[in-house]
């Protein structure tokens, strides 16, 4: 017994440390877009603030990149379930000794690195692009298709997977029978297997799509002028991070929280509709005056949703009364003073080590150089790219100062027009 | 053949029956073999203008992968130590990430498996949602958290524990733990899924003649769940050793991965060719790598992906 | 009844690879005839059907439907709907989808389709449960609903794979009649199949029996069951008893057969072999277990069997009696149960007797596996 409850708290505490991994970094990431210093940081906690959010919705290049994402998403999802269904479909009927090869050239792109394939899709659609004589603007070359096709590649192997897992439940008999009914091929595709598939193709295009929104690997060598979210974020985090990322970030976690929860409430409740139907008796369902369960009733995940959603709301709201002025100020104030008096101790170690250095007359250690190339991230560092902050704490130069007129970031996001124009600060470009 | 396509089409009308056979061939050899190929003859070729391509220069060359191994011609030194050391440190770390990887998923994978409940669906949904988040803001949440003034070294310094900010950038834990969370659910997922359709009266058999859990496991369970290990193990090898954005995002300054030499090679350099040959490298490399350990262990293709 | 439209098999080969099948087969089925191919699991039964509906080409041969041949025209194209074996009713429709779907499929608006689905309910004793899921159905109603999917499109010939195969024993009786009323009333072809001979026989015109892709004869069911054509269809339509031998003697349309166990007998030569078999040749007798009876003491002739009784059972309305038999076969002797005494007879040898008509000659072969 004892053994037992020792396995039990193990096991227990294995998860807990599992789940932190996995989700703590997302947890405090989200928290840094909350928090008023403009290097995203949840300690020391400064001032609760939504700057970040209109920061974000400011951007041009985000919201170019996410509008991008979407035609590629778009175009990816249509052509990766098309072919992925295809695929499936012919998996299924394949001259079984050409069954197992078949199989390993769709699966593949899957094990394929991404940046394989990214480059694979360049290098051949160019090479057609030459071979028809074709401008370097041509559809061929241009940034969005190549995009498209490069994801679908491998996200259609995914495509493949969802839907062959279903269409090896399906009867081919059905088929048979609407034909045998007097359908086309066509017709039958279209009103028998298509909506035996609906919920896999569904899945599928979720996936695809998701495939497609999170893709870097691939994309990076096939963007040309239509540069994703993806994209841009990581060009962003490259040179330089700022909150207003933690904040989409935010916005993500939220959304995808949201739409997991929905998803689950509504698998939840079908499944009690399902078992309320089959409890019902004959009468019940004859005379449709079958109770079902209402919506929130023992279905915790369509609870926890309305809580979410509550709390969305809330917090919206606060956002839109909220000013984080006076706190801001007041930090400033502080920071201001401690930042004097640490550039003062500063100046005079760094003068000491000059001297230091003078003395040995050795190689300058090149990490002693004041500028503010000195962190880890300095090899893709380009401070040209920041407005002050840089990614380092100890170079700890003063943050800029957000501009007065912005007094809500987040309500900004509503009423666009309450909003003067002001940037965010600190953000880049 | 013929009598196959003859029946294919009676089976699928000729209407959708082309749509279909269109659109496995264009996949399977648009998409899948041509581009495979061409890269492959592309990186035989010497980096030329694109006036230039198809001319009388353009000729094969090994020059792309002796670069590789000797460096550029006239160089200092007699091997490309840097590429080549680079080459070799991806694969060990992809290698060292996969069965970190394996360790710490094997035990989920098992819990969430042989566990009934309602809790359980709520750990899959904790486990899926990380997955729906973009895969760069993974990688920048595990930078807030391991930069220099980063929550882990706050609260390292402010414990006491260290008395300056450790660099986990610099010494690529940063890396190690982003590739490592990135791939968690390709691990768990297969495993999953062949240990749920063990019967549970198995290891309740083997418990019953007295088999310790390091035995059953040994001898029950991880035999079962080989294809779904192998299968995940593959996954997250080949995804690891080609990222790129968690190298990027996470990566020290100074140690650079392999897929990052070949985004140097295109973007950088404009060397499509040398990219292309390196690209060839990094791809055959893993695949006789993981040809090589399916053989050992006995697992075969078909498994993958199920 | 009104003429329908008649199939015709014109000597049909169908090949998988190597594989033959259906050999050679021709068969011509009247228009509005009820007409059955019967035959063990594996024979080929269900690939004729679909060539008859068109989703396999037949190798060779062809197929005629009311006189045009078929060929290059799919299974959309022909006046055939086909009932299959595990009935493809489709799942996400609801019945009334499903019943009309064929007229979906022509345009017909909502409206139409639901009065029509609604007369073919009732004639389906179905009424008002036409919004339910097939899968909210029993095994019997859903059968209905496949038939009425099928007559709902109208067919000229109505294919049915083993429809009642999936039905317990009492509702496969009843469907037995249901669907032979059916097919009365609409008075179109039926082409059934079905390895189960009682079917067969209670519900057909003309049946062909079938043996590894193979007719052995096409008859009415009185015929096959009396006066079988080959050993096959003797032994595999109803019980039989076989007795092995050579023949000695032919007189007419009679036979004197010089049986392995059971010395000389005389038996009529079944009416699709007369005129073919001669002195010598290697034959087989059958003798169904009703047309034998209990002999009296000391009975002589060449219509006189006797054996060894190995057990016995009663039935009810019968009595059996197992005796020692040809090529270890049992000997089965059913005697009908109208109150008379009756003996023990395990162990003893008892002699039995038969009408000459009843012994029915055909040239040997192979018999039906039980
Ligand atoms: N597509 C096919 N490819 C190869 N062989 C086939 C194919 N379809 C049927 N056969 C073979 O043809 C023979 C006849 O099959 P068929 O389905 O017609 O049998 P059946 O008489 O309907 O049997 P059952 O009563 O069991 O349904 C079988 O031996 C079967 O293995
Ligand atoms: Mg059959």
């Amino acid at each position: 017994m004892k053994n037992l409850s020792f396995t039990r708290i193990s096991i227990w505490i294995y998860l807990a440390v599992f789940f932190a991994y996995l989700l703590g970094p997302l947890i405090i990431m989200s928290a840094t877009a909350f928090n008023s210093p403009s290097f995203p940081r949840m300690t020391p906690w400064e001032c609760l603030t939504f700057e970040w959010f209109s920061a974000l919705f400011q951007d041009e290049r985000i919201l170019n990149g996410i509008w991008n994402s979407i035609l590629v998403g778009a175009g990816t999802v249509v052509l990766s379930v098309a072919m992925g269904l295809a695929g499936a479909l012919m998996l299924t009927q394949i001259w079984p000794k050409l069954r197992a090869t078949y199989y390993t050239i769709i699966i593949a792109p899957i094990l394929i690195p991404g940046v394989v394939i990214g480059i694979s899709t360049l290098v051949f659609w160019d090479r057609i692009n030459r071979m028809l004589g074709l401008g370097a603007d041509s559809f061929l070359s241009n940034g969005l298709f190549l995009t498209v096709i490069g994801q679908s590649t491998f996200i259609a192997s995914y495509c493949m997977l969802v839907l062959v897992a279903r269409l090896q439940r399906y009867d081919v008999a059905l088929t048979e029978a609407a034909l045998d009914l007097g359908a086309t091929h066509a017709q039958a595709f279209r009103k028998v297997l298509l909506p035996f598939m609906r919920p896999a193709i569904a899945s599928a295009a979720v996936l695809a799509f998701l495939a497609s929104f999170e893709n870097y690997n691939t994309t990076t060598f096939t963007f040309g002028e239509y540069p994703t979210l993806t994209i841009e974020l990581a060009q962003k985090v490259r040179y330089g991070i700022t909150p207003a990322i933690s904040a989409l970030a935010f916005i993500i976690v939220v959304l995808t929280v949201f739409a997991a929860l929905a998803n689950e409430a509504s698998i939840r409740r079908k499944e009690l509709v399902a078992m309320a139907r089959k409890k019902a008796t004959v009468e019940e369902l004859e005379s449709g005056k079958l109770r079902l369960p209402g919506f929130l009733s023992s279905n915790s995940a369509a609870v926890a949703l309305v809580v979410v959603a509550c709390a969305t709301v809330a917090v919206a709201g606060t956002a839109a009364v909220y000013s984080p002025q006076q706190c801001i100020a007041e930090v400033q104030e502080q920071k201001r003073l401690e930042t004097e008096q640490r550039i003062q101790e500063l100046r005079r170690q760094r003068e000491l080590r000059r001297q230091e250095q003078q003395q040995q007359q050795g190689e300058t250690a090149p990490q002693a150089q004041p500028s503010g190339n000195n962190s880890g991230f300095g090899g893709v560092f380009n401070p040209g790219n920041l407005s002050g902050d840089s990614s380092s704490g100890e170079d700890a130069s003063p943050t800029e100062e957000p501009p007065a007129g912005n007094n809500s970031g987040f309500g900004g996001v509503f009423n666009p027009g309450n909003l003067s124009g002001g940037d965010g600060g600190g953000s880049d470009n | 053949m013929p009598v196959f396509l003859k029946e294919f089409f009676k089976r699928n009308g000729t209407g959708m029956g082309s749509l279909m056979l269109a659109l496995v061939l264009f996949w399977t050899i648009g998409l899948i073999i041509l581009p495979q190929l061409s890269m492959l003859d592309f990186s035989f070729r010497p980096n030329l203008p694109p006036p230039e391509i198809g001319g009388p220069k353009d000729v094969y060359t090994l020059e792309n992968y002796k670069y590789l191994i000797y460096g550029p011609e006239g160089g200092s030194q007699d091997y490309n130590a840097v590429d080549l050391k680079v080459f070799f440190r991806t694969l060990v770390a992809a290698v060292c990430v996969t069965i970190f990887n394996l360790i710490l998923c094997y035990p989920i994978a098992y819990y969430l498996a042989q566990t009934k409940g309602n809790h359980i669906r709520i750990f899959a949904l904790m486990l899926i949602i990380p997955y729906w988040i973009n895969e760069i803001l993974r990688a920048f949440a595990l930078r807030i958290i391991f930069g220099e003034t980063g929550v882990l070294n706050n609260a390292l310094v402010g414990l006491g524990i260290f008395d300056t900010p450790f660099d986990f950038i610099r010494n690529d834990i940063a890396l190690y733990a982003g590739l490592g969370y990135a791939y968690i659910l390709l691990m768990i997922f297969p495993i999953y899924n062949v240990i749920e359709s063990l019967d549970r009266n198995q290891i309740e058999a083997a418990r019953d003649m007295g088999a310790s859990w390091v035995k059953i496991h040994q001898r029950v369970v991880i035999p079962y769940a080989k294809p779904g290990i192998s299968s995940g193990c593959t996954m997250v090898f080949m995804l690891s050793a080609g990222a790129l954005a968690a190298p990027q995002i996470l990566g020290g300054p100074s140690s650079l991965w392999f897929t990052q030499l070949i985004y140097q090679q295109f973007n950088d350099n404009s060397d499509w060719p040398q990219g292309a040959a390196y690209a060839v490298v990094l791809l055959v490399t893993c695949i006789l790598l993981v040809l090589a350990v399916m053989r050992l262990f006995k697992v075969n293709m078909g498994d993958i992906g199920k | 009844m009104s003429a329908g439209v008649g199939v015709d098999l014109e000597n049909l080969w169908i090949r998988f690879g190597d594989f033959v099948a259906v050999r050679d087969a021709n068969v011509h089925i009247k228009g509005g005839d009820f007409f059955s191919f019967l035959g063990p699991s594996g024979c080929g039964k269900t690939t004729i059907l679909r060539a008859v509906s068109g989703f396999l080409d037949p190798s060779e041969g062809r197929v005629l439907i009311g006189g045009n041949d078929m060929k290059g025209i799919g299974p959309n194209k022909r006046p055939t709907a086909l009932i299959f074996q595990n009935l493809a009713l489709f799942p996400l429709m609801k019945v009334w989808e499903n019943i009309t779907f064929s007229m979906e499929i022509k345009g017909a608006s909502a409206r139409e389709r639901r009065k029509r689905a609604d007369e073919l309910l009732d004639m389906i004793a179905l009424p008002g449960q036409g919004d339910k899921l097939p899968s909210e159905l029993s095994g019997g109603q859903r059968q209905r609903v496949a038939i009425a999917r099928a007559l709902c499109a109208e067919p000229d010939v109505l294919l049915l794979d083993e429809p009642l195969s999936a039905l317990d024993l009492k509702l496969r009786q009843h469907m037995r009649t249901e669907l032979r009323e059916i097919q009365q009333r609409v008075g179109i072809t039926f082409i059934y199949i079905t390895h189960d001979q009682g079917e067969a026989l209670t519900m057909s015109d003309s049946i062909a029996v079938m043996k590894a892709g193979v007719i052995d004869q096409i008859a009415d069911g009185k015929t096959i069951y009396n006066d079988p054509s080959t050993a096959f269809a003797a032994s595999f339509v109803g019980e039989n008893n076989v007795f092995r031998g050579r023949i000695k003697q032919i007189m007419g349309n009679e036979a004197l057969i010089e049986t392995n166990r059971s010395g000389t007998l005389l038996a009529r030569i079944s009416t699709a072999n007369q005129g073919r078999m001669k002195a010598g040749d290697e034959a087989m007798m059958f003798i169904r277990p009703e047309a034998l009876a209990l002999a009296g003491e000391g009975a002589a002739g060449s219509n006189i069997v006797s054996a060894r009784v190995n057990h016995e059972e009663f039935e009810g309305n019968v009595f059996n009696i197992f005796m020692e038999g040809d090529g270890g076969k049992e000997l089965k002797v059913s005697i009908p149960n109208v109150g008379q005494s009756f003996d023990d007879h395990t162990g003893q040898n008892i002699t039995l007797q038969y009408a000459t008509e009843n012994a029915v000659v055909v040239p040997a072969g192979e018999l039906a596996a039980e």
